[in-house]
């Protein structure tokens, strides 16, 4: 630009200087008015053109002006950028997270006169809140739905109610635990923890069981408890392959009358068992503390995991126990053993179980033993490769469970059902269960449940 | 007597179940030692070890489905939970943020 603008301002200044001498010479001889109109266009084109000439250097200028601009702002980002670079990024440690599982679940029970329903609501939350890396508080809730209570008086029959009336809302606390983790070996557990007394207590959300109730045995182990834990794993070699430990001190089972009594009676004058499995926790409303007994139990589970050829093969054992007393006196000692174990043979056939064996002293009745057992097996037909998107997206199912309460109530059970997953969390189950039961607290021979469950 | 038949049948059940479960697992050595080998050589990535463990006791649940931060909160609620050794949560936790959803 500066090369075309130079000769034109020499150009003007140029013409300017003959202008002013042929002036000078008009001035001094006689011009003739053609000489006179020709240096009159030529100055008129001059003038034009140093017009066009401070124009564009206006123009130059406005150019350069925001030329510098441009470069003033880049140079500002420039100086941002690198200090957002050189400063690492600050992630936020306070982090709340839910999870957890919703369920509605529909039943008819066979062979005892009861009507078919909707049996159950529940909205199942876990609360997670992480304070930093190693810190984090969870909290469980089951928030249910249940039919009221049968009470009143028909003012025209003066009869008493024999229906239940509209219905109420239960909220239990399943869990509420702090964890903590120590190292990469070792975590410890506080409050009122899932025990892991084989693997159902820590994996028994809905969506989780393909088959909508608990099975046999595990209602003779207490799933939660408030005590602490210490819990850990050793990764064996590059494979997967995990050993895992778990041991806890927890408040236990205690007794429902106190004593080492086998059996209490309820209001009705029928005998229950005088075993509380789920223990006691804070202070009685007489003041005494709430572990009733001389001292907390103990306990603990070993388990070991060995994937093979990568992913859905694999195979995971432990054994698990725990033990204390339970009596208001420390006389006499509850006890439990549970071995456990889980099999996947590709990614579409499952099979998993465990064996529960509980046994506790008392003073009127020797030794209670209850147990049970039960082994459940899942086959996706995904694996038939029928590329048939309903048949696809069916896993059926296989459940044998057996159990003995020790108060001469046994009970064994085939179940058959299935899994239709509509999304990968949200299931539709369904299953028809042949039961088998004899002794005081047998069941009702047969049960269909079909139960949608949903895991957020 | 009753009562050390009784032990009895409890040994010779727990004994029995434990031997089965061997017998399982042996089998099930045997039949896929070509397999275990090669997968025994190398180490596991993160997607990997996703795909081994996630599966175990529910549905795999998508990297997308949750944020970065909330994989954070929710892998650590999963290594206390599954026990999981630190390193393979580590290894997982960093495939589910890289994968994450916004």
């Amino acid at each position: 630009m500066k090369k075309n603008f130079t000769p034109r301002f020499i150009g003007s200044a140029a013409a300017s200087c003959i202008l002013g001498l042929v002036a000078t010479q008009h001035a001094a001889a006689t011009v003739s008015d053609e000489d006179f109109n020709a240096l009159k266009n030529m100055v008129q084109q001059l003038q034009q053109a140093r017009q066009q000439d401070q124009q564009q250097i206006q123009s130059l200028q406005q150019q350069l002006g925001e030329t510098q601009t441009l470069a003033t702002n880049a140079a500002v980002q420039a100086s941002a950028v690198a200090q957002a670079q050189a400063t690492p990024p600050r992630n936020a440690l306070h982090n709340f997270t839910m999870v957890g599982d919703a369920e509605v679940q529909f039943a008819k029970t066979y062979g005892n006169g009861t009507h078919n329903g909707f049996v159950l609501a529940d909205f199942a939350p876990i609360f997670l809140y992480q304070a930093n890396e190693k810190v984090l508080f969870e909290a469980g809730f089951d928030v249910t739905v249940n039919n009221g209570s049968a009470s009143g008086t028909n003012i025209v029959s003066n009869q008493p109610y024999t229906h239940d009336s509209s219905s109420s809302t239960s909220v239990s606390l399943s869990f509420a635990q702090l964890d903590y983790i120590i190292n990469d070996y070792a975590m410890f557990v506080g409050g009122y923890m899932l025990l892991p007394l084989g693997t159902y207590s820590e994996r028994t959300a809905g969506f989780l069981n393909k088959i909508p109730d608990d099975p046999f045995g595990v209602e003779f182990l207490p799933g939660a408890g408030a005590g602490a834990q210490l819990r850990g794993a050793w990764a064996v070699g590059d494979s997967g392959q995990m050993l895992t430990y778990a041991v806890y001190g927890a408040n236990g089972p205690s007794s429902v009358d106190g004593s080492g009594n086998a059996y209490t009676l309820d209001s009705g004058g029928n005998k229950i068992s005088n075993l509380d499995l789920g223990g006691n926790v804070g202070i009685q409303g007489s003041g005494d503390n709430g572990n009733l007994h001389s001292s907390p139990s103990g306990g603990g589970r070993l388990g070991w995991f060995i994937p093979w050829g990568g992913a859905h093969k694999d195979l995971e054992l432990g054994i698990s126990g725990q033990s204390g007393v339970w009596d208001d006196a420390g006389s006499y000692t509850w006890s439990a053993c549970v071995l456990d174990a889980a099999l996947h043979v590709g990614p579409d056939f499952e099979l998993k179980g465990e064996y529960i064996d509980t046994w506790y002293s008392t003073a009127d009745a020797g030794t209670v033993r209850p147990w049970g057992y039960w082994a459940q097996a899942g086959y996706k037909l995904a694996g038939l490769n029928l590329d048939v998107p309903v048949i696809s997206d069916i896993e059926l199912v296989g459940r044998f469970d057996k159990e003995n309460d020790g108060l001469s109530t046994k009970s064994d059970r085939y179940t058959i059902g299935y899994v239709y997953y509509i999304t990968n969390t949200l299931l539709f189950e369904g299953d028809y269960e042949f039961i088998h039961s004899t002794g005081p607290n047998a069941l009702p021979p047969n049960q269909l449940i079909l139960q949608l469950s949903y895991g957020f | 007597m009753k009562k050390q038949n009784s032990r009895l049948q409890y040994l010779v059940r727990t004994v029995a179940f434990v031997v089965a479960w061997n017998v399982i697992v042996s089998l099930v050595a045997v039949a896929q030692a070509d397999e275990t080998k090669p997968a025994a050589a190398k180490k596991l990535t993160g997607a990997e070890l996703y795909a081994i463990n996630c599966n175990r006791c529910h549905q795999e649940r998508y990297p997308t489905e949750f944020t970065s931060a909330q994989w954070q909160t929710l892998m650590t609620h999963m290594r206390v939970r599954a026990n999981l050794p630190a390193k393979q949560a580590k290894e997982i936790l960093k495939y589910m943020k890289e994968e994450a959803g916004n």
